[in-house]
């Protein structure tokens, strides 16, 4: 079972934890996280057939900012424009439909019932991005005379996020049953991360042209992996142990959990220190719950005091906000409010990516040590804390855990990055390339914020008896995980800004 | 579930009182992420200045 699965079934409370550990599913033929390396490879190489001159992907859907519902469909590709945006919307979720429904038949997950599923998940997604494409919500402080309209949230376009984080909520809060007939195709972790395998692409396309900068930044993404590991992890053990009297066999997993990144580390973690199961089910539902509130309230903070500093801001959301999918989706959405900020406070027009790409590098650092840290813990534990004759923690235990779309998100990035460098004529035709992948992205995107909604079902979760380790958890977080997150990310990023967007 | 009510009771089946290796543990990793904050910070600023 997948880690969200895991967190699922914590979740909503149906299935026990017996049930959960001897369900005796027959095994995947590949795990979630290689399947959104190949689904993420298999869109970005359709999408490099421009650099050969061939359109393959730009028929897929781009939500405009609208008025008029109308016109709040398009093609991505102008070589598309005859397609009506309807037409365009349906080829792409019959597109994904297909291809994701390959990666359930790697999964051994039921093909109907995932296709049921991936459909709500889906429409549901997209309609929540379409309402919050609505002028009113989205439009940005310049386009309001273009809009003719006189006010908007200055959300722009990336609030669809929000809304389908809303929703999800909403549907996973009040109608539970819902999504236990869903519950196959509500994967938030492999639909972030066949996004980040495709946002490598177009971060690298971003890269090729501020290659200084984008070095400078990558090499201060390793700040995180030293803030996430040896000082969060510390201190939050620290504290649940001495504090609030925790045993090790939930404190380090709880630890991992705050600190590292959520439903994996937590995972990782409770299996180096051989923690019963109910360990890291319980904990990694407490993470998502806790994602959500931060991806609710962080982004808006940022936008609130840190639209001066846009890469600190991006790295903030990197080092604060779990697990992958809140983590990068935070970044997202801070990305898109600072530009829309800075533009109306400052005539400030950044380029985009620049701070959803700092989250990414961020983030991808302190995933890609998961492993080594488990290994490290297991190390201890095995040898001091809980010895057992016989036992020892395997050195191949660090590539069993380690992420490998972080794999795929490289080998994007690199592609992207040597294209541009070596034939700089080419960064057009890439750009386009990554934009029609982009789209994609998009979609997978929103699809994980609904999903991280509709997964987290509190009051069942309440009723589970984890008051004490929630109060933990917002102890740590809001007493320091925030604002050291923050400080290091000033110390790191601070005067760093954006290249200007042209045009 | 027995499980919840060691969830509820904060996971403590008995007092566990912090052995030597969880305190050296925590001090070594606090001393290390701070020496090593320092270190990346004087590499970040000396060998990648962004501009």
């Amino acid at each position: 079972m997948t880690p969200t699965g895991h967190a699922a079934k914590a979740a909503t409370g149906t299935q026990t934890v017996a049930q959960a550990t001897s369900a005796g599913h027959v095994a995947p033929v590949i795990g979630e996280d290689w399947l959104s390396v190949w689904i993420g490879l298999f869109i970005f190489v359709l999408s490099l057939g421009v650099l050969a001159g061939l359109d393959l992907l730009g028929w897929g859907i781009t939500t405009n900012v609208w008025t008029s519902l109308d016109k709040a469909l398009a093609p991505v590709s102008k070589a598309y424009a005859a397609l009506p945006g309807v037409g365009s919307l349906v080829l792409t979720y019959a597109f994904l439909l297909v291809v994701m429904s390959c990666g359930a038949l790697a999964l051994r997950i039921p093909i109907a019932r995932f296709a049921g599923g991936f459909t709500f998940v889906f429409w549901a997604s997209y309609v929540c991005w379409i309402v919050g494409s609505w002028a009113y919500i989205a439009a940005t402080s310049d386009k309001l005379k273009a809009f003719g309209i006189p006010w908007s949230l200055n959300l722009t376009a990336e609030a669809g996020f929000l809304v389908a984080l809303v929703a999800g909520l909403l549907v996973g809060n009040l109608f539970p049953g819902a999504i236990d007939a869903t519950r196959d195709a509500i994967r938030p972790e492999w639909y972030i991360k066949t996004a980040i395998v495709i946002l490598g692409g177009f971060l690298g396309v971003t890269a090729a042209e501020r290659l200084g900068l984008a070095t400078a930044v990558m090499f201060r993404g390793l700040c995180a992996i030293i803030e996430a590991y040896l000082i969060y992890w510390a201190i939050v053990y620290f504290v649940a142990r001495r504090y609030f009297g925790l045993s090790r066999e939930w404190a380090a997993p709880l630890a991992s959990g705050i600190s590292i990144c959520g439903v994996s580390a937590a995972i990782a973690t409770a299996s180096a220190i051989r923690a019963r199961p109910i360990v890291p089910i319980v904990i990694s539902s407490l993470v998502v719950v806790f994602s959500c509130v931060e991806l609710l309230i962080l982004p808006f903070l940022a936008q609130g005091f840190l639209y001066d500093e846009p890469m600190v801001a991006g790295g903030w959301m990197g080092l604060a906000v779990k697990t992958d999918g809140a983590a990068v989706a935070s970044g997202a959405i801070t990305d898109a409010l600072i530009r829309a900020k800075a533009l109306a406070v400052q005539g400030v027009k950044y380029q985009e990516g620049w701070m959803v790409g700092t989250t990414t590098t961020v983030k991808v650092f302190i995933d890609i040590f998961i492993g080594v840290w488990a290994f490290i813990l297991a190390v201890i534990w095995t040898s001091v804390i809980d010895r057992r004759p016989g036992e020892r923690a395997r050195a191949g235990q660090i590539w069993e855990r380690f992420p490998k779309f972080v794999i795929g998100y490289v080998v994007t990035f690199l592609v992207v990055l040597g294209v541009g460098l070596a034939a700089p004529a080419l960064v057009a035709k890439a750009k386009a390339a990554m934009a029609e992948a982009n789209a994609f992205r998009g979609i997978f995107f929103v699809m994980t914020f609904f999903s991280i909604g509709a997964l987290s079902n509190i009051r069942n979760l309440w009723a589970e008896g984890i008051g004490k380790l929630a109060a933990i958890y917002v102890v740590c977080l809001f007493g320091f995980i925030i604002w050291i997150g923050l400080a290091v990310s000033w110390i790191f990023f601070h005067g760093i800004r954006p290249p200007l967007a042209t045009g | 579930m027995s499980g919840q009510n060691r969830i509820a009771d904060g996971g403590r089946d008995a007092d566990e009182p912090l052995l030597p290796v969880e305190k050296r543990l925590i001090g070594w990793s606090l001393v290390a992420g701070l020496v090593l904050l320092g270190a990346l910070v004087w590499l970040s600023y000396t060998f990648f200045p962004a501009s």
